[in-house]
Formats: structure tokens, sequence, C-alpha cells
């Protein structure tokens, strides 16, 4: 799922007739004071970051005149919410709130229908909610092969206790967020709170939306606005893996590499397959050794992408030793995995006399493959080994390299 | 017998003029199994490796009474692929194809439901009874007898790579499998590993299940909650890969789309202590299947 910050999704809804509050991005101090002095002070000031419950993380504050705007969002500006630099905030107009209601769409994997989640008491933690007064909470699956009816929608606030307008604009504003998330293709949608103005009307106050990436070629309009990346990182992607992002992406229709940096480590992980790299990691750590990131390969990728990601995993600093290993392959070629992986330590001069590789590459043109990985000095292995005692050989490697280290 | 696949099922792929989908029907064909026909809109006239292409789904069905399909159109097309095969009364769907839409999967998944429609996938990379020499999907590749040899054990995977080297472990221990699937690495699929366990606990030649899994989703929850409730009794093996995962932020993906991690569920700690407590034989590590095969299946 791609991550969608805040402007843009209340852009979104209030496209499809959802009233959110006036708003407007600031980058520096001074912007936010010139943008609070439009929309006229109170205004709310909000860190720009693809994270939830940014309130508990004080990344939320209320400026009183120009000068607090100032101050707020130099202080915003120099915080980490969650791992993400703050480099935008988001100035609103602060609403007068009668009543903060909660409100969330999303699949229910397990029962495959969307779900929406509703609760008079809003602006809390939801999961806590439902565990302390789950009689609060409305839970509702969607027939996935329909659109959300209005009928189904009143019935949910009314039985959560709305009754009169509230009730008429809840469950207009409701239709027209499932719309949203239908029609969207997202996976998140939740509005949290949604609220009841003094003066009566509906908003959306925050809103936290995630669209599927799988989904995005239809969806052009938000391109712009997801954050590229955002779907498989815990944190903004770093220098070396928007590299690798990039030596990707140069072939998006042959084959996948994918890289995540770990904090430390120390043997360099190219693993294929996606339930074969879960496993070879697990072995290397079970063993005792440390990964210096995780790497993912498939789909048949061409040699150069081969050769890049390679290169990546042993630039990292403090790498003493690369593991290469993949179940037994079913159309990815291990030949031209040999290719791209011999000639990037070639030319990064890493010599496998000396520098530890291991290799468990079994499956298309394995005998072409052992060829190369042999001729290169290469400790290899096909099918004559599995992957977790391919493992245990690059641990006890990696620990012999370092000793000898150690001892010059 | 066997789960799925025998000797009588008919054989046609959809998208079958597509680069993938091309090679794997020569690499069906050479190990012995029958395609019987291809679709692929306009190309209708043409085959691929001798297999006749037709515009329509339905024009193959009335031909050839093919009644098993295999998806291999592009993502966009997915959709509309599996509401054919579900028009054309097709009985069992394998989807190859990898990123379809949430949104489209959750909409055939329940119309194929209502059909009663058997779909194994997305993300699929195919199953296959060795015994009978059928195969759908790139499983096995081009050297599927290294992997696979005709047996008694069953194997699910969730990771598609891994069902050949799952079965390949099986080979290596001295035994053979009865049918192997690939049931997709997305978190939305049509067929769980529970749903496949009440077909090999069905299966008079399946002695025992063997199942590969990953973080997310509760489908070994679930599994284990099938065998405390009875409906499958034979010895089952089951690995979990990712345990590094848990010390790693909540919301990071490794692996497939299924394996994330949300809200404290789908740990493979915890599908681990659910499994070993409801009675099957959970893998500390992965090559600790082999001994253990030994020792159950004696």
């Amino acid at each position: 799922m791609g991550k969608i910050l805040e402007n843009f999704s209340k852009q979104v809804i209030a496209e499809y007739g959802v009233a959110v509050p006036k708003s407007a991005v600031a980058h520096t101090p001074e912007e936010a004071r010139e943008k609070g002095e439009k929309l006229g002070f109170p205004v709310v000031l909000k860190a720009l970051v693809p994270v939830g419950k940014r309130g508990k993380a004080g990344a939320i504050k209320f400026a009183h005149n120009g000068e607090e705007a100032e101050s707020l969002t130099r202080e915003l500006l120099g915080m980490t919410v969650r791992h993400f630099p703050v480099e935008k905030v988001l100035v609103e107009e602060k609403i007068a709130i009668a009543q903060e209601w909660y409100l969330s769409i999303t699949v229910d994997k397990g029962k495959q229908a969307p779900v929406i989640i509703a609760s008079l008491e809003g602006g809390v933690d939801v999961e806590e909610l439902s565990r302390e007064k789950p009689e609060k909470v409305c839970t509702r699956h969607v027939d996935p092969l329909f659109e959300l009816a209005e009928y189904e929608a009143k019935e949910i606030w009314a039985g959560l206790g709305l009754s009169g307008k509230p009730l008429t604009l809840a469950t207009q504003a409701l239709v027209r967020l499932f719309r949203v998330f239908s029609e969207k293709d997202a996976t998140l949608l939740e509005i949290n709170p949604l609220v009841l103005t003094e003066s009566g009307e509906v908003m959306a106050a925050a809103s936290v939306m995630s669209v599927d990436d799988s989904a995005m070629y239809r969806h052009p309009e938000l391109s712009n606005m997801v954050q590229l990346g955002s779907e498989r990182a815990w944190r903004p992607l770093t220098d070396l893996e928007k590299e690798m992002v990039e030596v990707n992406e140069a072939d998006p229709y042959r084959g996948t590499a994918r890289y995540t940096e770990m904090d430390g480590g120390n043997i360099g992980f190219l693993c294929g397959g996606g339930g074969g790299s879960l496993l070879s990691f697990d072995a290397i750590i079970s063993f005792g050794g440390k990964p210096a990131n995780y790497s993912e390969v498939g789909g048949n990728p061409p040699e150069r992408k081969i050769y890049g990601i390679t290169k990546g995993i042993l630039s990292k600093p403090g790498v003493k030793g690369l593991f290469v290993a993949h179940n037994i392959t079913n159309n990815t070629q291990v030949d031209i995995m040999a290719k791209g992986v011999v000639q990037a330590l070639k030319d990064l001069g890493k010599d496998p006399a000396t520098f530890p590789v291991v290799v468990r590459e079994a499956g298309v043109n394995d005998e072409v493959a052992r060829e190369i990985f042999t001729a290169a000095g290469i400790e290899y292995y096909g099918d004559d080994a599995t992957i977790t005692e391919a493992a245990k050989r690059i641990v006890a490697r990696v620990q012999a390299f370092e000793a000898g280290e150690g001892g010059n | 017998m066997s789960i799925l696949l025998d000797k009588n099922s008919r054989i046609a792929i959809q998208g079958i003029t597509g680069r993938e989908a091309a090679m794997v029907t020569k690499h069906s064909l050479d190990y012995g199994t029958t395609i019987l026909a291809g679709v692929t809109p306009g190309k209708e006239g043409q085959d691929v490796h001798g297999v006749p292409v037709y515009d329509t789904l339905k024009k193959a069905v009335q031909v050839h009474g093919v009644n098993t399909a295999v998806v291999y159109v592009p993502p966009a097309f997915v959709y509309d692929a599996v509401l054919e095969g579900i028009a054309c009364g097709i009985k069992l769907i394998l989807i190859a194809t990898e990123n379809v839409p949430q949104g489209d999967a959750l909409k055939f998944l329940a119309r194929a439901k209502q059909a009663g429609v058997q779909v194994i996938g997305p993300n699929s990379v195919g199953m296959i009874t060795p015994k009978d020499r059928v195969k759908v999907g790139a499983i096995g590749g081009d050297k599927v007898e290294r992997c696979f040899a005709p047996g008694r054990v069953g194997v699910i995977s969730r990771s598609g790579g891994m069902t050949a080297e799952t079965s390949w472990m099986v080979k290596r221990a001295g035994y053979g499998v009865s049918t192997s699937v690939s049931i997709g690495g997305d978190a939305l699929i049509g067929t769980t590993i529970s749903d496949l366990l009440k077909l090999y606990q069905a299966d008079s030649e399946t002695e025992a299940v063997v199942t590969f899994s990953e973080p997310g989703t509760s489908f070994e929850e679930d599994a284990a909650d099938l065998i405390q409730a009875g409906q499958f009794s034979k010895p089952l093996f089951s690995f979990v890969a990712g345990r590094f995962t848990e010390s790693m932020p909540e919301g990071t993906v490794f692996g497939h789309a299924g394996a994330m991690i949300a809200g404290g569920a789908g740990k493979p700690s915890q599908k681990m202590v659910k499994l070993k407590s409801a009675g099957a034989h959970v893998l500390d590590r992965f090559d600790d299947l082999m001994p253990l095969l030994k020792e159950v299946l004696k």
C-alpha cells in the first residue's frame, strides 16, 4: 500500500462531496504564518508525515497568532515523527467541534470483504476503545459485489445512537467516503475524528489514507500524491535503498530486486524468492550471523539488475562476506545470477579466495551456473545442499574471516 | 486419487500467447501434461507449441470440454478472465498472475464462491500431481522431476519457489508427493491451507501433509483450529519462515504481500505455538523435515 499525505487525502475526499476544514501547506515558519493569517487564527498545525497517531507524538499544535504559528512550525519542522523527518506542515482552520466520532474503512482479509468500523466516541485510540467498550463500536462488513447502500450506512449510525439531522449528514458522508474507498482502490481510509461542528455540519477533521500499489495503473490522478516506496518501509528510504530502487526500475518489466538495509550486520544478503529469502535470513540468524541487509530477487531478472544489486549490497560499509541463495528455481535462470554476481565481485575488487562468498543456487541452467561460480573460486552449492546448510557455511566463513582480520 | 488435479483434468491456459505462458506450455507438454487449448483474444487459429488458440474460453470449452483454467493474463485483465471462467462453468481456476488489484480480487473471489468454483491464487506458481504427470503453472520449470516424485505426501506452500524446494525435501527424505499446491503469496486468495487440508483428509492416497508458511494472515491459526475440531487427522508438518520479522518495526513487509504483520496478528511464533498445541509437527529448522518425516511415516 502506498500512503497518501493528509493534505492530498482531504483533497480527494472533498472531491467526493465530504466537508473538510480549509487548509494550506507550509514549508517554512514564515509561510505558516502567512497561511494562518489568510485562514484566520486560531489554526491547527499538523506535521505532514505518512504515519498515524501524530497527536500522541506531539506533532499536532495549535497557534493563536502569527508569532505562535512561526515558532510552533519551526518546532515541528525540527521533529522526526516515528522515523519520518517533518518537511511540511498542514495549516488548518480550527473547527468548533460539538462531537467527535470515529470512522474507518478497510478490508477484512479473513472474511474477504470491506469492513466499516464506526463509533460516536472519536478522537481516541479505537483499538483501546473496542477492548474497553465494545458496545460503543460498530463493525459492519459490506458485500464486495455491491456498493454500500444508503440504508446500511444509516443503520450503522442509527444503531450507535444518532438521530435527526446529524444522522442524515453522517449517512451521506459515510456513503461518499465508501465510494472514495472503492473507486480509488484504497486499502485504508480512516477519519478520526469525523466531527459534528457546533454549526451542525459533519466534517472530516483528520484523515489517513493508503492505496493499493497494484491498482495505481488505473489512478494517474493519484500518482503525485502517493509516497513512493512507502509501502514496504517503516522509515524513509536510505540513499543506498533509493539507488537500489533505481536499479530495479531500470528494467521494470523483467524480474524484481528489492533491497532493505538493516542496522549494522556484516553478511551481504542476496537471496531469491519471497519464502526462500525469509528462510535464509532466519537460518543465518539461527547460526549467530548478522545480515547487513535483506534483499529479494525473483522473476528471472536480467544480469544488469543482479549486477547492480550485488554491487549495492557489497558497498554497504562493514560487509565482510556475501551469501547468495535461492530456493530451487522454477523460472529464474541461475546462470544469469552467476554472471551478475561474479562481475560485481570482480569490479569491486573482492577476491573470493579471501573475501567469503557462499552460493546456493539450483534450478534453471544450474550446470552453467556451477561452472561460472566455481571458475571464480566461489564456494558453490546446487541441489547437493540445502539452504540451511549453506547458511551455516557463510556464518562460519565470515566469523573466521573476521577472526583473521582481528589477528592482523 | 490426488487432490484437484489428475488425469481427468482438461486444461486451458488463458493468455497462452504471452512470453511466460508459452514457456510454461512448452514445459508442461514436455512433462507429459495435456494442455487442450489456449485463449488470447484476436489470435484464434494460431497455436502455441501445437496447442490451439481461441478468442473465447467459451469456444475452448465447447470444443475440448475444458474443466480447468489457468490464468496468465496481465493484472488488469485477471478480473475479466476469472469471470469468463466462472461463466463458462469451469470448476477449477488457477491464477498465476501477480500484483492483482485487491479490489478486483475481492469481487472475483466473491463471485467464485457464489458459483462454487475453486480458485487457487492469485500469485500461485502452480500445482502438480506427479503420479499422473499433470501440472499447471510454472511449477517445476523445465526439470520437473528434480523436485517432484510421485508419493503420498501433500505439500501446501504460501511461497511459489518453496513449493518446489519443500517437495524436493520430501523427495530427499525418500518420499514423494500426492499433489503439491502453491496457494499464492497474497493475503486475499481463493483457497487457504484449511481448504486444502480438508481435501487431503478425504484423499486416500495422501498420508501426511507438509506446509510452508510465512508471516501474516490467519491461515495457520485456522488450520490449527481445523485439527482441534477433528477435521484433519493425518500427520501435519509445518514450517513458518520469517521469525526475524518479529523484531522489525510493525508495518514492514518482507517477502510476499500477504506477509505483513499488523496489529500483532499473524506472527510466526504465535502460529507455531498454535499449530504445536493442535498436534502438528512444527519444524524449528526447515531441514528437520527430513528426519521427522522418516520418524513419523516410518
